[in-house]
């Protein structure tokens, strides 16, 4: 079979991989750092009960999914719904939920993710359609930008789910010979009729015809639905648990089928890693706690309108007051800036002459020296 | 119609819309402590010292600059222009896509986007390897000039293919692949500029509709407006600037420049697009041809005009610009045609014309501080100490 993991070479240089993805623990630290600047920050402008951390996780949570329904709603594909929830989810591992409430951000995430996939919507349309002003949406753009470190990629397991469903589809119809490795030499086609049925807990729908005889056209049937099934667990559990930060997208999507068909998926990976190569265990290992996650996720989990209406109060009464209109501060630091960048082109002419002194001396166009920012 | 989720979403307070007065409504509230991602965008907005404008494109300004911490290392810092349609849409698609592809695109034939920051007034600075040498458009048009070799031509477009090969790899489609946007660093390499029009190979379909982009190095797909195409755009823009380096003219200059007379030009260069030399074209929905058949051009005539690359390399440019894009080579396969390792050799980088007088000197003395700047790793080290962002 064709597709090979060298996929996972390139996606080393991806910026998901180079600044989105942690360990477990590493990603409890960076929330934690979070969340402690902003009680800090609490605590200086005087708020009562603050939000927990594990509180703010599960408004993020509960916004992560309706960012699903609401871009379903408007009929957005699933690579906009995947790169909306991950803008959510990278903006907070920066900035705290008591700082910029999910209420604002998630429409900012959504629009910007409908920009940046392409997927052409007119802003009038797009606030109408989720009953909000285009200013509101547009407000926190550059906060997100700026969150999200200007790296604007997702990268997501749909399109190499795509190409397994194609690879295995080949094998069933006979298109692929002997692989090297399989124990005895028999056809791929021969072997995939011939694998056990999808274990008990096994998501796919298809089960083995009555009388036992598995043919071509059940095989197919089987990877089919084994496709079905993973989709669902990529749309869903991998938009509202932490995967996409803790594994690569070709990890998530063996994990999906894997929960999908287990037997199935093992044959896969038996075409793809050699019974006896040394990176196997690990692979294997990655993959089985990737399906963990994805396995524990159960919609009940997600906050019920009501306890999020309960838990936005509370966060009403102990967010950042120096952030209460976006709007408003965005509209002025435009005005500020204009201001600003003029008199700095006037001031640069001025200085034209002095231009190296300056800059000897570290004067930055945009701010002060570096000098300054050692800190 | 079903009503909308996000209905599902509480409504503002009124005292979130009222308007903060000037005087600040919590006095007592301390100065904001900059948050994790605000530190970020200014240590990396403090590196840079900006210097001259060194160009002013359709949607930015570009400036000359360096590193606080070095004079000697220069960089182009491009500031996206806020114009009107700001207001429509907020930051526009060609800034983002800029944004996202150059973000994960490292090759030494593309631009390196070193970073991007933002000022305090919202503009988005993109940070760019400075390219001082102007783009291979110049060098084509000033045939008083500059002159070059087969072998530079060569050198040029393995460059150019090598960079496509790996936006490819990357599934990045480029879109606008000609001379202008390709532009030539210090030591004489070719860089693949330009951005904005580029996408992912899993976007949904978009018909392009840009009026302002030049439609000389579109293919016959776009024209006749397949629901699909691949990498197979960019191949043909390919060897549409490889016929164009040969030749020092463009090849299909369609004027006045609208897609009827592109067609027509097409049609007469390589050949009219039938059943016969490509399934399918007669059912796509923009297919017209003009009445009168041409027949697909033989290699004989391709020789004629374009004898200074010899017989392969005719070879690969009719291989490159073949109508049929499931026929047209892909990047993999042009660098695999025995083009590149025949007679004669791509030209070394030092070798290869530049732009006359005291640019040259400059981008010597560029060439002697090396080149590169190491500054991706000089950044991840940087982040890593200050935030602990992943530690
Ligand atoms: N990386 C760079 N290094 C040096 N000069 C540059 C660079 N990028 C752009 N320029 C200069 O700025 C001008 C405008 O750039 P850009 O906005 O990219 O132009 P366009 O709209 O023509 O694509 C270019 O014509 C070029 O002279």
């Amino acid at each position: 079979m064709a597709h090979s993991l060298t996929e996972d070479d390139i996606y080393r240089t991806s910026t998901q991989y180079r600044l989105w993805s942690f360990s477990p623990e590493s990603l409890a630290a960076v929330r934690r750092k979070t969340h402690s600047l902003a009680i800090e920050r609490a605590l200086q402008y005087g708020a009562a009960s603050i939000l927990t951390a594990h509180e703010s996780l599960r408004l993020i949570q509960r916004y992560s999914s309706l960012l699903l329904t609401t871009a379903t709603h408007l009929a957005f594909p699933a690579p906009v719904k995947a790169t909306a929830v991950q803008f959510l989810r990278r903006f907070y591992l920066s900035n705290s939920v008591l700082t910029y409430p999910p209420k604002e951000i998630y429409k900012t995430v959504l629009y910007l993710a409908c920009k940046v996939e392409g997927t052409h919507m007119g802003l009038a349309e797009f606030a109408r359609r989720i009953s909000t002003e285009g200013e509101q949406v547009l407000a926190g753009e550059y906060k997100v930008m700026q969150a999200l470190r200007f790296t604007l990629e997702v990268r997501q397991p749909f399109r190499g789910l795509k190409g397994v469903l194609m690879e295995m589809l080949n094998g069933a119809e006979g298109r692929v010979g002997v692989i090297d490795g399989l124990e005895d030499g028999r056809g791929v086609a021969e072997t995939m009729r011939s694998l056990p049925g999808p274990g008990d807990g096994d998501r796919t729908k298809w089960t083995p015809p009555a009388d036992g005889s598995v043919g071509m056209r059940h095989v197919q049937d089987r990877i089919q639905s084994a496709y079905s099934a993973a989709r669902i667990l990529l749309e869903t559990p991998a938009s509202l648990t932490d995967v996409y930060f803790l594994y690569t997208p070709s990890q998530l999507l063996l994990a999906a089928l894997q929960l999908a068909d287990s037997p199935l998926t093992s044959f896969y990976l038996s075409t793809k890693l050699a019974i006896e190569s040394p990176a196997r265990p690990k692979i294997l290992a990655t993959i089985s706690s990737c399906a963990d996650m994805l396995a524990s996720f159960d919609q009940s989990q997600v906050l019920t309108k009501d306890e999020r209406a309960e838990l936005e109060a509370k966060l009403e009464k102990c967010r950042d007051p120096g952030t209460k209109d976006l709007v408003e501060s965005f509209a002025a630091m435009r005005q500020d800036g204009s201001g600003e960048d003029g008199l700095e082109d006037e001031k640069a002419k001025k200085r034209k002459g002095a231009r190296e002194k300056h800059e000897r001396e570290g004067e930055d166009l945009f701010g002060p020296s570096l000098g300054a920012n050692n800190g | 119609m079903a009503t909308s989720p996000a209905l599902d979403v509480p409504v503002e307070p009124p005292s979130k819309r009222q308007k903060m007065s000037s005087e600040p409504e919590f006095s007592s509230s301390p100065a904001p402590v900059a948050d994790l991602a605000e530190q970020l965008d200014a240590q990396e907005r403090k590196m840079y010292v900006k210097g001259k404008k060194i160009g002013s494109g359709q949607y930015a300004d570009v400036f000359s600059a360096h590193l606080v911490s070095d004079l000697k290392r220069l960089v182009a810092i491009k500031k996206i222009k806020v114009g009107a349609e700001a207001k429509e849409f907020g930051i526009s698609y060609d800034s983002l896509r800029e944004i996202r592809f150059l973000q994960e695109l490292d090759h030494p034939n593309i631009i390196k986007l070193y970073s991007v920051f933002s000022t305090k007034s919202q503009n988005l600075n993109l940070v760019l390897e400075y390219l001082p040498q102007g783009d291979l458009l110049k060098l084509v048009q000033d045939t008083t000039n500059i002159s070059y070799t087969p072998a530079d031509i060569k050198s040029w477009m393995l460059m150019l293919m090598r960079a496509t090969y790996f936006c490819h790899q990357n599934f990045v489609l480029h879109r606008d692949i000609k001379p202008n946007n390709l532009l030539i660093a210090a030591n004489g390499e070719i860089k693949l500029a330009d951005f904005g029009l580029a996408r992912s190979f899993a976007d949904p379909f978009q018909v392009m509709t840009y009026n302002t982009v030049t439609i000389w190095y579109r293919p016959p797909e776009l024209f006749f407006q397949a629901q699909f195409y691949g990498g197979g755009v960019d191949v043909w823009s390919c060897g549409c600037v490889f016929a164009e380096l040969v030749a020092r003219d463009v090849l299909f200059r369609a004027l006045p420049e609208n897609e009827i007379n592109m067609v027509k030009l097409i049609c007469e260069k390589v050949g009219t697009p039938t059943e016969d030399n490509w399934p399918g074209v007669s059912k796509l929905k923009g297919y017209v041809t003009p009445s009168e058949y041409i027949p697909i051009r033989s290699k004989d005539q391709w020789m004629m005009a374009f004898r200074a690359i010899g017989e392969t390399g005719v070879d690969l440019l009719m291989k490159m610009l073949t109508l049929d894009p499931r026929k047209r080579l892909n990047a993999e396969q042009v660098l695999k045609h025995s083009f590149w390792t025949d007679e004669p050799r791509p030209s070394r980088l030092e070798d290869l014309p530049r732009k006359g007088g005291g640019v040259v000197a400059m981008g010597e003395e560029l060439t002697k501080m090396g080149g590169e700047i190491p500054y991706g790793k000089a950044r991840g080290d940087k982040v890593a100490r200050k935030i602990d962002f992943g530690a």
